[in-house]
């Protein structure tokens, strides 16, 4: 029940823009690089893993993420809003083990709030690492709540047992997600995306 | 008569050769007849000459000037004129203060036409600064408009292959572009508004008659946008309406002042000691650099994302594992520090006024983008806590009052010299060392072929010594000796021919 251009078309092929954010070192690139990890492919992918895509098939529909990784150091903070403008989904990362990546995650989650409207953009929080249990500062009833109170969805998800089903779990809300999203349909090509009405000075 | 012919003959007298001052040099046509150092005399004598006289008029009119001046002021100023006239001594400062003034004031329209500078357009320039030749050569301006033809004649070729609604299309944008001809007062932003609002429109009508394809729609505009801004470029690039220039010009500075930020500080994972990084590294700056040259956004988008790539390779190779974005980030930072790209903001904003906004927000292209706009914005406000430092020290590196890598690297100074293999702490310096070793181990190889060639040289000269040496030995152990020869004749009579049979003798028959 999607519109495209024309209206017909099937074989329109919708591009997601997903932008991972989080502290350095919570595992946003091994996220990324499963995610990224074409569904018929294991090979990994070029040089870097900062940008990386995955296309997703329906029946109706053909998915294309484009997930955007960005740089978690804190003093990057203020420009971070460059990355997430224009996104349709946003990872919220977090390390279970380390109670202050909760917190930043908080910070970010008030900066995406400014930005949009409830509902335009799918937004997860995701508690990596999930197999090191005996380190965790942070519980699932933690993050489930924080989830429910923002109206987020909330995943535990670990890199290194390599848990597919979590991460099939994600992809298959966010698409439902999505395809509930109004805003997506605009954001074809051609199409006038959000404006840079004064630059990408925004952060002043 | 007689001298006249020999006159107009080749002929010409030995005296007619010589300096026309008699020094004894031959003088020379284009020199008044003159030798060479006569004549650099004489030219210089009559230049000063000629430099005292411009002075002294420069002095009188400026007191006809003052003069004058104080006259048609009346009273007030005479005391001034008064005051200027009685001191003959300080007359020389008047032209000369005026001289300085036309300094600064050929400073200030220098740092007005830098834009000029590094623009590689042709801009209608002002003819003195032609002359003075700080605009580019009129072959590069050719250049360009060749550019501009080609990427005509490429759309046109392109447009062929869609028939009729190619012919539509070009139509279109020759429109378009007369139309944003005669809009030249309007504001950046809404010349942009223009363009955007053109991209959409002509995307909404290749949608319908394509029939939804984005691929082939995509293929149309990539093509429209770059045969549109490489007609418009001159005119909206940096154009004079926004204070762009303005900004590129504070990055340059801004940039320039952190010339002492190192790598370490920025936290980057690029160990520029292996060759492959360096070269990576080398050549993401090229990219960078390169940008400014090219005039389609799309085509500056693509040195980004080259630039991007080589910084991907060279943290992969450094670090063994593919760059995430916590390493990317500030290896862009360092790069851009490094390269010090010109008319930075400017090709941002140019990028992000006139590239059709889907390649900004999505795909690869948009994402490195974004990260330079990262970059440039880190880097613009970049302070002390930014780079793990103290206030104190960075306002002390800020000022050039102190430099980080004489700090780090004070102990093994001295020892960083010439003669020890030690690697420096400095990579610059450690590079020196290299060199000089290289250099070294080069003179030492040109010695020894030297010697070699020396020592060949000898054997050469020698060879015929000993040839004839040995020639003269043989000569003389073996003498010739000539052997007294029998001459023989067959029909000498001698003893030997016993055995010959008896000559013919002729018979003779009765007839």
């Amino acid at each position: 029940n999607i519109s495209f251009h024309g209206g017909e078309s099937p074989k329109g092929t919708l591009r997601v823009k997903m932008v991972l954010l989080g502290s350095s070192g919570v595992g946003k690139s091994s996220l990324a690089l499963r995610f990224g990890k074409d569904e018929f492919r294991s090979t990994t992918p070029t040089v870097g893993c900062a940008y990386l895509t995955r296309v997703v098939h329906l029946s109706d529909v053909t998915l294309r993420f484009e997930i955007w990784d960005t740089a978690g150091q804190e003093k990057y903070h203020s420009v971070t809003p460059l990355y997430y403008r224009g996104a349709h989904a946003a990872l919220l990362v977090y390390d279970i083990s380390k109670r202050e990546t909760f917190i930043r995650a908080q910070v970010w989650l008030k900066e995406l709030e400014k930005q949009y409207t409830p509902g335009s953009t799918v937004m997860w929080l995701v508690g990596n690492k999930g197999d090191l249990a005996q380190d965790r500062q942070v519980s699932v009833q933690e993050g489930q709540a924080l989830a429910n109170d923002r109206d987020l969805s909330f995943t535990e998800t670990s890199a290194l047992a390599g848990d597919q089903v979590s991460e099939l779990l994600i992809y298959k809300k966010a698409v439902l997600g999505l395809i509930e999203s109004p805003d997506l349909t605009k954001e074809t090509f051609g199409n006038k995306g959000p404006k840079f009405k004064d630059g990408p000075h925004i952060y002043h | 008569m007689s001298q006249r012919t020999e006159r107009r003959g080749i002929h010409v007298d030995q005296s007619d050769l010589l300096c026309k001052k008699g020094c004894g040099y031959y003088g020379n046509a284009a020199w008044q007849g003159l030798c060479s150092k006569c004549w650099r005399e004489e030219y210089q004598r009559v230049r000063q000459k000629q430099i005292q006289d411009d002075w002294a008029l420069a002095e009188k009119l400026q007191r006809e000037e003052e003069a004058a001046y104080a006259s048609s002021h009346g009273v007030q100023t005479q005391s001034h004129a008064q005051s200027a006239a009685p001191h003959p001594g300080h007359a020389s400062l008047g032209p000369f203060s005026k001289f300085e003034e036309k300094k600064t004031n050929e400073k200030t329209r220098k740092v007005t036409t830098v834009k000029k500078f590094f623009s590689p357009s042709s801009r209608t320039a002002p003819k003195k600064e032609t002359q003075e030749g700080k605009t580019p050569s009129p072959s590069i301006s050719r250049h360009a408009s060749f550019d501009t033809d080609q990427v005509s004649k490429d759309f046109v070729d392109f447009l062929k292959n869609l028939q009729k609604p190619g012919r539509e299309i070009h139509k279109q944008c020759r429109a378009f572009i007369v139309n944003m001809s005669s809009k030249k007062d309007l504001s950046a932003d809404e010349l942009s508004e223009c363009v955007q609002d053109f991209y959409q429109s002509m995307a909404d009508r290749l949608m319908s008659h394509f029939k939804g394809s984005s691929d082939s729609v995509e293929q149309v505009m990539d093509q429209v946008e770059k045969y549109i801004m490489t007609r418009l470029y001159k005119s909206v690039f940096c154009p004079e309406t926004t204070d762009d220039e303005k900004k590129d010009l504070a990055t340059q500075n801004r940039i320039r002042a952190l010339h002492w930020v190192t790598i370490q500080m920025l936290c980057v994972s690029m160990d520029e000691e292996i060759p492959e990084v360096s070269e990576n590294v080398v050549k993401a700056i090229t990219d960078i650099i390169e940008m400014d040259s090219k005039k389609v956004p799309r085509d500056k988008l693509g040195c980004i994302t080259r630039c991007s790539k080589h910084i991907f390779s060279a943290i992969r190779i450094t670090k063994n594992e593919p760059a995430s974005a916590d390493d990317f980030l500030p290896a862009l930072i360092y790069i851009v520090l490094k390269a010090n790209p010109p008319r930075l903001q400017s090709n941002i904003q140019y990028i992000t006024r006139f590239c059709n906004p889907s390649r900004l927000m999505t795909g690869e292209d948009g994402y490195y983008f974004t990260n330079l706009c990262c970059a440039a914005a880190f880097i613009e406000k970049l302070d002390a806590q930014s780079l793990n430092l103290s206030p104190e020290e960075f306002e002390r590196y800020m000022s050039g009052q102190a430099s980080p890598r004489l700090n780090s690297s004070e102990g093994d100074w001295p020892d960083a010299g010439l003669a020890h293999g030690v690697p420096a702490a400095n990579p610059v310096l450690a590079q020196v060392n290299r060199n000089l070793e290289l250099l070294s181990s080069l003179s030492s190889k040109q010695e020894r072929l030297m010697e070699a060639a020396q020592s060949l040289q000898a054997d050469l000269l020698s060879w015929p010594e000993t040839v004839k040496r040995e020639v003269n030995d043989i000569l003389e152990k073996y003498p010739l000796e000539i052997l007294s020869c029998t001459v023989s004749a067959i029909d000498a009579n001698n003893m030997d021919n016993d055995n010959l049979p008896p000559p013919l003798t002729p018979q003779v028959f009765a007839g």
